[in-house]
Parts: C-alpha cells; sequence; structure tokens
C-alpha cells in the first residue's frame, strides 16, 4: 500500500515532530561547542512560533474538512478534532510565550524541559484524533511519560522527586488498568477500531428500544433464543471492560475518588510543570472520553451513565468542601480542578449532543480562566531576595495585592468571579449551559447538586477576592515590576472572558459543531 | 503416550507454580530464579502455540535482559535483609484482592464454558487452535508480523519511536548534572569492597 497525500492527514503533528527532531539536534550541538550557553529563553519562544504555525497549519488544512479518517481508521478527522486541536495546539504557545522569562528563577535552564513538554503537547495532539484503541493507549503514554519527567524534573528538591514518583506510580497503575479493560473488549469482540464498536452495538441500542424485546417473544426456534442469551451475557464483558477504562480514565483525570495523587503532584513539582498538568492536559482525556462512550458504547449508555452521574458527584462535592480548609494556593487550584471536571462529567452523563456541547464550552471557559490564574501565580514574585524564588504561594501572600499591583488584583477578580460563576462574566454562562442538558433527560439530583456545591465553593473562590483586596493587614508584600507584553495576555484573556458572556454565539457554534459532528 | 495436551498442561502448571514460588520465596535470588522459570515456561507455551517469533522474543528480552537488570539490582543492595516474612498482613490482605478481583473473571469465563456452543470444556484452550502456518500461506512468523506492522501499523510504529526518543532525552537531562564544581564521584574500590555485612 503506498500512503497517498489524500490519506495522509496528519501534517500538523508532523511538522511538530520534525520541528522536535530539528531542535533536539540544533540544541545538542550548540550546548555541546559552550556548555555555559543558556538557551531556554530563545528556544521557548522558538517553540511558542513552532506550536502557532501548528495552530495555522490545522486551520489551513482543507483536508480535516472532509471528514475523512486515515490510517486504516486509526486517526480521525473529523470536527471535534479539529477544535481541539487548534485549542491545543493555541494554549500551549501562549503557555511557551509565558513561561519563558520564569524558568532561569525556577532552575530549569535546561533545553530538555521544554522539549519534553513539546513532546507531551504531541501526545495531547494525537490524543485528540486518535480513533483506534491501541493508538489512544500509545498517545496516553507518550504524553504521561512526559508528564512523569516534567514532574521530577528539579532534581534538588525532594518535593520534586516526590511528586514525580507519585505521578508515575499511580499514572501507571491506570494505564495498566487501561490496557486490562482494552483486552476484556478484545477478547469480547475481537475490534480494535472505534468505528467497529459503534456498528458492533448498534443491535442492543435497538434492543434497549424494545426491539429486541419482540424478537425474543417471537423467536422462532431455541437456537435464536440460545444466541440472544449467549450475547446478553457476553455483554457483561464488555461491561467489565469499558468500566476497567472509565476507572482508568477517571485516575487520569483526577475524578474524586481516585483525586488524591493530584494535590501531592501540583504541590510538589514545579510552577510550570504543574500549571502544564492543570490547564492543557484536561481536554484531550475528556475528548478520549467522549470518543469512547459517545461512539463506542452509546448503545449501552444505560450501563456508563450510573458511574458518570456517581463520579461527578463525588468530585464537585470533594472539590468544594475540601477546598474550604485549604491555604496552599496550588492546592486550592487543584480542588477547583477537581470541581470542575465533575461539573464537566456530568454534563457528559447525559448522553446527549447538548451534554458534549456544554462540556465543551465548559473547558474553553475553563481553560482560559485556569491559564489566567496559573500565570499570575508564575508572575508573583516578591521582592524580598530569599522568598523571590518562593513559587509555593499561600494565601496570605497575596494580602493586600489592590496596594501593590492594581492590574492583577483586579485580573484576579474577575478569573475568580467568572470561575465561581457570576453573571457579567462567562463562567455563569458555561454553568448554566451544564444545567439545562441534565434538567432535560430529569437528572434533577445531579442538577440540584450541581448549585449546592458552586453555592460551596463560591466561599473559597470570594476568600482569594478578600484576601487579596480588603484585608485588615498594615504591611502587604512587594512583587517584582512585570513586563508589558506579559500583561497583554492577560488583559486578552481577560477581554475574552467579559466578551462571551455577551456575545457567545462563535464559541457556541464551535462547540455545537464539533458536538454534531459526532452524530454522522 | 504423551500427547501434546498433556505437555500443555504440564507447562502450564509448572508456570503457575513458579509463579506462586515467586511470591513466597523470601530470598531475592530464589524468587529471582523462579521468575526466569516464568519466562522460559511462557517462551514454551508460545512454542508449542506456534508462536515462535514471540517466543524468541520472551527468551531474549526478559530472561535476558530484565533478568539481569533484576541481577544487577541484587548486586547493589544488601541482600541480607530477612524481615520480609514479619510483614505476615500482606499476605490475607492481597488473597481478599486476589478474591474480589479473580472471581468476576471466572464468572466471565463460565458463561463461555457453560452456554455457547462451540465451547466444550478446555476446549476453547486447545480444541480450537487454528494452525496459522496454513493460514499465512507460507510466510514466516517474522515476514508476518513486519508486513502488519508496516502496514497497518505504521502510525503506532512511529510513536513507540518518539516514546523511545522521549524516554532517552528525559533519562539523560535527568541524571546528568551540568553544574561547574560539581564533587567528583570516584570509585573507591578499598571503600566498596569493605562495606558492612
Amino acid at each position: 500500500m503506498i500512503l497517498s497525500p489524500q490519506k495522509f492527514s496528519i501534517f500538523t503533528e508532523h511538522f511538530i515532530i520534525s520541528s522536535i527532531i530539528y531542535s533536539l539536534i540544533v540544541c545538542t550541538l550548540s550546548v555541546y561547542c559552550s556548555s555555559s550557553l543558556t538557551l531556554q529563553k530563545t528556544l521557548s519562544d522558538c517553540i511558542a512560533l513552532t506550536l502557532f504555525l501548528a495552530c495555522f497549519m490545522t486551520i489551513d488544512n482543507h483536508l480535516l474538512q472532509l471528514d475523512a479518517s486515515s490510517f486504516f481508521d486509526a486517526v480521525i478527522n473529523d470536527d471535534l478534532s479539529f477544535f481541539t486541536k487548534i485549542l491545543v495546539c493555541f494554549f500551549s504557545f501562549v503557555y511557551f510565550f509565558v513561561i519563558s522569562d520564569f524558568l532561569k528563577d525556577q532552575k530549569l535552564t535546561s533545553y530538555e524541559y521544554l522539549l519534553i513538554i513539546l513532546l507531551a503537547v504531541l501526545g495531547l495532539i494525537f490524543m485528540c484524533s486518535g480513533n483506534d484503541f491501541l493508538l489512544v493507549y500509545l498517545t496516553i503514554e507518550l504524553s504521561s511519560l512526559a508528564f512523569y519527567i516534567l514532574a521530577s524534573y528539579q532534581k534538588n528538591s525532594n518535593y520534586s522527586v516526590d511528586g514525580g514518583m507519585i505521578y508515575f506510580i499511580i499514572w501507571s497503575l491506570s494505564s495498566a488498568f487501561f490496557l486490562f479493560g482494552g483486552s476484556f473488549l478484545y477478547g469480547f469482540s475481537g475490534v480494535m477500531n472505534f468505528f467497529d464498536y459503534c456498528c458492533l452495538l448498534d443491535r442492543f441500542y435497538m434492543m434497549d428500544a424494545g426491539f429486541w424485546l419482540d424478537f425474543k417473544l417471537e423467536a422462532a426456534s431455541w437456537e435464536d433464543l440460545k444466541n440472544y442469551n449467549y450475547i446478553n451475557e457476553s455483554l457483561s464483558l464488555l461491561n467489565l471492560g469499558f468500566l476497567f477504562i472509565l476507572l482508568s480514565l477517571s485516575i487520569k483525570l483526577a475524578l474524586a475518588p481516585f483525586h488524591l495523587w493530584s494535590l501531592d503532584v501540583y504541590e510538589n513539582s514545579p510552577i510550570s510543570s504543574s500549571f502544564f498538568f492543570a490547564v492543557i492536559s484536561k481536554l484531550s482525556f475528556f475528548v478520549l472520553v467522549i470518543r469512547i462512550y459517545y461512539i463506542c458504547f452509546l448503545g449501552v449508555r444505560k450501563s456508563w451513565q450510573f458511574y458518570f452521574i456517581l463520579l461527578g458527584i463525588f468530585s464537585i462535592f470533594i472539590g468544594s468542601f475540601s477546598g474550604l480548609r485549604q491555604r496552599k494556593l496550588k492546592t486550592l487550584l487543584a480542588y477547583s480542578s477537581i470541581n470542575h471536571m465533575g461539573y464537566m462529567l456530568l454534563a457528559l452523563s447525559t448522553a446527549t449532543t447538548e451534554g458534549i456541547m456544554s462540556m465543551l464550552f465548559y473547558m474553553v471557559i475553563y481553560m482560559i480562566s485556569g491559564f489566567c490564574f496559573w500565570s499570575i501565580l508564575l508572575y508573583l514574585r516578591q521582592k524580598q531576595k530569599n522568598l523571590a524564588l518562593k513559587y509555593n504561594k499561600e494565601l496570605g501572600d497575596l494580602s493586600l495585592l489592590k496596594l501593590s499591583n492594581k492590574t492583577i488584583s483586579y485580573t484576579l477578580l474577575f478569573i475568580v468571579f467568572s470561575m465561581s460563576g457570576i453573571p457579567p462574566l462567562v463562567g455563569f454562562l458555561a454553568k448554566l449551559l451544564i444545567l439545562l442538558p441534565l434538567i432535560k433527560v430529569s437528572f434533577y439530583f445531579a442538577a440540584f447538586s450541581i448549585i449546592l456545591a458552586s453555592f460551596i465553593s463560591t466561599f473559597y473562590y470570594i476568600r482569594i477576592v478578600k484576601v487579596a483586596n480588603f484585608e485588615n493587614g498594615i504591611v502587604g508584600k512587594l512583587y517584582m515590576p512585570l513586563q508589558t507584553k506579559k500583561l497583554f495576555i492577560l488583559g486578552y484573556f481577560m477581554f475574552l472572558l467579559i466578551f462571551f458572556f455577551f456575545n457567545p454565539h462563535s464559541l457556541h457554534l464551535m462547540c455545537f459543531k464539533s458536538s454534531f459532528s459526532l452524530l454522522f | 503416550m504423551v500427547g501434546i495436551d498433556n505437555i500443555f498442561f504440564v507447562v502450564s502448571g509448572l508456570l503457575l507454580f513458579s509463579a506462586a514460588s515467586l511470591i513466597i520465596f523470601n530470598h531475592t535470588i530464589y524468587a529471582l530464579l523462579s521468575l526466569v522459570s516464568c519466562f522460559l515456561f511462557t517462551s514454551f507455551l508460545m512454542f508449542m502455540l506456534e508462536c515462535e517469533f514471540l517466543a524468541l522474543l520472551f527468551v531474549a528480552i526478559y530472561s535476558g535482559a530484565i533478568a539481569v537488570l533484576f541481577l544487577f539490582a541484587i548486586m547493589m543492595l544488601e541482600s541480607k535483609y530477612m524481615d520480609l516474612n514479619k510483614n505476615i498482613l500482606t499476605i490475607p490482605v492481597g488473597l481478599v484482592f486476589f478474591i474480589v478481583l479473580f472471581i468476576p473473571v471466572c464468572l466471565e469465563l463460565s458463561y463461555f464454558k457453560t452456554n455457547s456452543l462451540s465451547f466444550k470444556s478446555f476446549g476453547w484452550v486447545l480444541g480450537n487452535l487454528v494452525n496459522w502456518y496454513n493460514l499465512v500461506d507460507s510466510t514466516s512468523d517474522i515476514e508476518v508480523y513486519g508486513q502488519v506492522l508496516y502496514s497497518y501499523f505504521v502510525l503506532h510504529f512511529l510513536i513507540v519511536g518518539l516514546i523511545l526518543m522521549l524516554v532517552l532525552v528525559g533519562v539523560v537531562s535527568l541524571t546528568n548534572s551540568f553544574q561547574k564544581n560539581n564533587i567528583r564521584f570516584q570509585q573507591i574500590s578499598l571503600k566498596q569492597l569493605s562495606r558492612k555485612k
């Protein structure tokens, strides 16, 4: 078989792979010549440019619009993969632009760090368009191996190594669960492609609608009935398979009963790494959840909806209650992320197109506001000499931020209000869009617990605002001055948070289009 | 008369026995030896299922590379701590987990045995054995693997290559230190040999 250009639809990934290899060679040779050379700032900007070009290539690639799958259906190019690829590329482009100045303070001066992040981004992009259990497993491994290295990159700090070890053990366990579940599914059906599962389970979908019941009553012979029993019982093997896969994915997304690793990892690893884990990595795993549960197993949705609701309600309650006593900002953000993941999983539990749409909308808003919050944590460096390198901040470090840096404090206020869902900002719309499909399919209990949990979690969001603006202290903290071009990004994202409230149509349309592409 | 079925059962019984002894033995060397015997019996089973390439791969990679790696790790450690067997609580806990995880699997498999038409008792192990040699039209094992891998799994193969590159870069950057005045680690053979028991 000759790979024709029509079938080769991974131009973006190909571009990123070649730029990784090229920059690896160039950096190795240039550092070999002069060992004291530190390339991190230049290389970071260069990689940001690469990812911007990759974003452009994804938009410009007309083959993607053909909705064709390539590599024997291992890679699918629908609107969902198109949209999420652009999102991942764009946010990691801005991420590289933001971190370039702060790598030196964290003592992450080696160029390999950036290349490893780029490889993780590559894995995430592949994951968005993966349509085959084997390919998806390999992309998970590619990105997660990069995550372990990123978490344990500060070799001198025991905390960082500790975080890396926790990450490695828990995530390799969850990868093993993924393989275990995948082997059950393969044993049940003998196929690995998502489309094949979709075709295979269509008859169960009909059985669900009562079609199969009539067939059973009118069963012509004993043989047919026996076949029916056989299928029904081997269905439990299928259930076991996709429950193991759900277990593995919920460990990776840090959903509530399996969330404990995320607190330690976010707190212990260097801040630019945990920034990446918390903001950028979540989207692709959710795309995976959508693909596996909405394409493969929509026919047997009665079996997984219960677990989705259970995990979702657990996550929103643990995320909102445990955050109340937390004063470390990174751990607080981890709890807040668990909370948001719970909302998104509940949106997916409806098994409707509106569910996917509202989940994607919420995810974009989560990424924007999370990006702003983490970059503020990265920007703020205290002026005292021994504290300038301290990146693990507590709530008290933000006290009287309003007096020392007005811009940052107002931005923080907007972001936090958007996260908690207060009306003139887009977080309110995102939460509303989660609630509507839940009420439409009459999951009233889930909708009620979303409202309750968002009330509770508003407490710790508002406490951040209170500490930053209205603290009764006399002496606040002084911070290093900031560059204008870095603040430009913050301002742009803050503008988006307000703009999308008044004009959500563009984003809404993209989410709607990508959720609709799954139907056909 | 010793049929091939009986050899199959004997070898798989030995495999189970060596897997159990891997857990039971306290001494690390014995545990390592039973691990190696596990790999060898598995590769023997593979030979009997006519997957020669996989069998050779098992011998080459697992007992060749990984067992040697373990041997090095054991040599580096002090092998004389024997208070592992004091921690007797692990066995019942492990048994509980084993039972909880194994019962559903057994139940699932029992459906196959009782209800389906073609799966007779133990027939699904050996009775429906498809002779691969007849199916693939006399191309050898490795050729088939190559053809499938390079035509149907190109992208997978490339991603495996990328994973290997990532691991290489990561390991080099995590273990290498470019500090200028670092303490040079010298091997003092006298100190190494005269360590405490």
